[in-house]
């Protein structure tokens, strides 16, 4: 089917809106004045210069870059098994629907009630604390891609290899989960994503010797608006552009994404 | 071990930690905004419901009810407009480019929502982009940030995204042919769309609006940050209690308000869209 | 010697019953197509003997053996799907060589016999190629060599040909049922061809709302139907409602003569069209009518004609080659005549 120019032109003007923040985001890191302004009065590397020299802000990477590998191993670690008792449809509805609850919660009320219910336990500003909180976020998406994923295999394929002499362990191990591994590896991709982007939970949870990056830029932005946050946020987009472009290179994430 | 067992294993860690980090903690807030903070701002354990009665009596709490209601109304209803067509294009056209623009639509959902925010600032801010295209042609200083303008289009670039995926969700149960067919009885190419396709996508519309709404009803970063304190919407607000003036029966109260405000809000939707399709 | 046998084997979903009772046994080499519509629990019926279903009652046994409460796994049949179900992640002939390895057959071996299975089906050269990259016709080969290389006690096909174009379909029948013989694999075949069915099998089953409604060779069924059921959905015919009387049934102000009718009573009667002849002036037969041509479907070497009659419309098939063909058109006069012993008739 034929798109007319009238669609284009309005999908045209829908894209630079949406886009042209991370435009201006990317062109003003590389601003050399003191404040964000447009047009900058020249162009320099200074501001990335200062990223590099910032050790909280170095500290805070290695702490979400570390933070996030954690939270997606134990999610796809839990979320994986529970995906394929729900894709068989040997847990009731109920389960499933419990499994994507929080993502239909505000998070900034999640992030509320877990700072209430670690308080008391000492676990806020704790790694512990900080791994749950992101766990809970990350855990639906991972449940749901992955129940996408095995409910897409065609049943008689798993059919075929029993009767070819497969038992059921030997059915999920080469059939099964070989199938899945695309899906396994975008839910795996997502999870990293989100939980080295989430700020609202992190907010609360955080503290003077354990914050995340996001959180660090978000505190940086509430007082101060220099470059410095543009090339922070430049050097956030350049690790997901990467990511993403890798994966789908890979597997096709945005099939994959379209799909949930 | 019968199935059902086995289901109810491989869901044993997931449940786990769902319970641990979600339904008990969902417990704690239910319970705290039963609590009572006195007038010297201590903590009093207890079971009342003071503290809701206390914000139905304040008129400010239904002035931000309003003002966040409205607010993320109008956004969802302009990142609708502004996505359908963006949608519609990425579901017919046949460029080789499809599929990096449709990453590209739904690329911001992967950069950290406070990074875009920055972009704003660089646009709308006084330094910003705007407001030199308007010195260059010799008119005042607009002021868009850190007040509602600021805060309604930061919002709804920021759900647009989701706008898009919902909307092509939607689309993709729809049979290209149809348009086809309408052409070969005659129908124009804006007459097919308008008669045929259009209706034909009102449930994904209607389902992207609701999310949209969600979205931005539920939102924090942007209106706090573009908001610079001078914009007050619910979240900003049981923020707020939670973190400056340290009344966390108060925050837990407003959060179970803005819950059940949700709830009631999506049974609406749903009971509204049932009868628009019966 | 009887290598098959089901026993009652009864299925229902949700109080719906799918599969009644239906009880047949599979000579040793031989191919019994399981003929049906869709939603006659063929289907059910084949998915039972591969223990993909379970029964709710009924026994399958293969040389007196119950395998009834035997995981699929443990069965070894082999089983070509109607989607052929393979594994888009392997090769053509890691896909052969998956059921070997779970018979614990080793690795030299495994490759030897799936070249040989592959060979078999004349794909030999398409061994290192995936599923997507092969035609349906080659996809449904590789189906084939996979259940047959694990040397399977029974081998089940569900409607295995239904996914190809009709040409195809024709040729891969033909090569399927040479291969079938050479392997001397004990078959079950489901279909809802019914030519499909004739020309492949040694024994066909026809069944109707999960029951078996006659059991024999494709000849049996075609010419001595059982049932109307059988009557109607193998093969066409002209069918018409009477009263036996005086060894004729009365229809239409006529009388058709019929081999053993009873001496009174409603009847129901089926004539095949390849069964009735045209007449010329002069001829005579047992059984004649006189009608007019209403339709005439051309088809190369035979033209179907509809024929109005005092019975109601008949369908002739004509070879064109035949002297009564001679070109004729609707709206003129016909005369048909057939014997007595080709009159189909069921008590009604």
């Amino acid at each position: 089917m034929k798109v007319g120019r009238f669609t284009a032109v309005l999908a045209a003007c829908g894209y630079g809106f949406l886009l042209s923040p991370l435009l201006l985001v990317c062109l003003l890191s590389f601003s050399a004045d003191d404040y964000l302004t447009f047009p900058p009065s020249g162009w320099s590397l200074r501001w990335f210069g200062a990223l590099v020299a910032n050790g909280a802000m170095l500290q805070a990477a290695r702490t979400s870059l570390l933070l996030a590998s954690v939270v997606t191993l134990l999610a796809l670690a839990a979320g994986l098994p529970a995906a394929l008792a729900v894709a068989r449809g040997w847990v009731p509805g109920a389960v499933a629907a419990l499994l994507s609850a929080p993502l239909l919660l505000p998070t900034l009320v999640l992030g509320l009630a877990l700072l209430m219910a670690l308080q008391p336990l000492a676990l806020v500003a704790t790694w512990p604390g900080l791994a749950l909180a992101h766990i809970v976020v990350v855990l639906p998406f991972v449940v749901r891609i992955m129940t996408t994923a095995l409910s897409a295999l065609p049943a008689e394929l798993e059919a075929a290899a029993a009767t070819l002499g497969a038992s059921p362990l030997r059915v999920f191990w080469r059939v099964t989960l070989p199938l899945a591994a695309p899906g396994a590896i975008a839910a795996a991709t997502l999870a990293f994503l989100v939980s080295f982007d989430e700020v609202v939970i992190s907010l609360f949870l955080v503290g003077p010797r354990l914050t995340t990056l996001s959180v660090a830029l978000f505190r940086y932005t509430e007082s101060r608006t220099d470059p410095l946050v543009a090339a922070l946020a430049v050097a956030l987009i350049a690790v997901t552009v990467v990511v993403v472009l890798t994966v789908d290179r890979l597997v096709g994430f945005t099939r994959t994404i379209g799909r949930t | 071990m019968s199935r059902r067992q086995a289901g109810w294993l491989l869901c044993l860690p997931a449940l786990a930690l769902l319970t641990l980090a979600f339904l008990w903690p969902m417990a704690i807030l239910a319970r705290m905004s039963l609590n009572e903070t006195s007038e010297s701002g201590m903590l009093v354990e207890t079971v009342s419901t003071a503290t809701y009665v206390k914000l139905a009596e304040d008129a400010f709490t239904w002035q931000v009810t309003r003002d966040s209601l409205v607010l993320s109304a109008g956004c969802a209803t302009s990142a609708l407009l502004l996505a359908y067509p963006m949608a519609l294009f990425l579901f017919r056209t046949r460029s080789r480019w499809r599929n990096l623009l449709a990453i590209a639509a739904i690329a911001p959902l992967l950069v950290s929502g406070t990074g875009r925010v920055i972009g704003w600032l660089a646009i709308l801010g006084d330094g910003g982009m705007v407001n030199a295209a308007l010195h260059a042609i010799g008119l005042p200083t607009q002021h868009l940030i850190n007040n509602w303008t600021g805060v309604r289009i930061g919002l709804t670039e920021s759900v647009m995204p989701y706008t898009v995926l919902a909307l092509l969700a939607g689309f993709g149960r729809l049979d290209p042919r149809l348009e086809e067919a309408a052409a070969t009885l005659g129908a124009r190419p804006l007459r097919a769309f308008w008669r045929v396709t259009f209706p034909l996508t009102l449930p994904a519309v209607s389902a992207g609006w609701l999310l949209a709404f969600v979205l931005a009803i539920s939102a924090f970063v942007t209106p706090h940050l573009m908001g610079g304190g001078r914009v007050f919407v619910l979240a900003t607000e049981i923020y707020d209690a939670a973190t400056q003036t340290l009344d966390w029966p108060a925050a837990a109260a407003l959060s179970i308000y803005a819950l059940v405000l949700l709830l009631v809000l999506m049974l609406a939707h749903g009971t509204l869209s049932r009868r628009a399709a019966a | 010697m009887t290598h098959l046998v089901l026993e009652g084997l009864t299925r229902a979903y949700g109080g719906r019953p799918v599969v009644q009772g239906v009880s047949l046994s599979v000579e040793r080499g031989s191919l019994l197509a399981l003929l049906g519509p869709s939603g006659c629990g063929k289907t059910t019926t084949l998915r039972m003997v591969a223990g993909l279903e379970a029964p709710d009652a009924g026994r399958i046994l293969v040389e007196g053996r119950d395998v009834t409460p035997l995981a699929p796994h443990r069965r070894r049949m082999g089983v070509v799907f109607q989607s052929y179900a393979l594994f888009p992640h392997m090769t053509a002939a890691a896909n052969v060589a998956f059921g070997l390895e779970m018979h614990g057959v080793p690795r030299g071996e495994r490759v030897r016999r799936a070249a040989e299975a592959l060979t078999l089906v004349g794909l030999a050269d398409h061994a290192q190629k995936r599923p997507r990259q092969l035609s349906g016709g080659q996809q449904q080969r590789v189906a084939l060599a996979r259940a047959l290389a694990i040397e399977p006690d029974v081998l089940l096909l569900d409607e295995p040909l239904s996914a190809l174009d009709a040409k195809l379909r024709e040729e891969l029948r033909s090569e399927m049922r040479a291969i079938q013989q050479r392997v001397g694999a004990t078959s079950v075949f489901v279909t809802h061809d019914q030519a499909e069915a004739l020309a492949m099998a040694d024994m066909v089953a026809v069944m109707d709302q999960g029951r078996i409604a006659q059991l024999g060779t494709p000849e049996d069924v075609f010419e001595r139907p059982r049932t109307p059921f059988v009557a109607t959905f193998v093969g066409r015919s002209a069918r018409f409602a009477g009263q036996a009387e005086g060894g004729a049934v009365r229809a239409g102000g006529m009388a058709i003569h019929a081999a053993g009718l009873p001496a009174t009573g409603a009847v129901e009667v089926f004539v095949r069209p390849h069964r009735i002849r045209v007449l010329a002036d002069g001829d005579t037969a047992e059984n004649a009518l006189d009608g007019t041509i209403a339709a005439i479907d051309y088809t190369g070497e035979v033209a179907q004609l509809q024929v109005d009659t005092p019975v109601g419309r008949v369908p002739v098939d004509v070879a064109t080659a035949d002297g009564a063909w001679r070109a004729r058109q609707p709206g003129q006069p016909i005369r048909l005549g057939w014997r007595a012993t080709d009159t189909i008739w069921f008590a009604a």
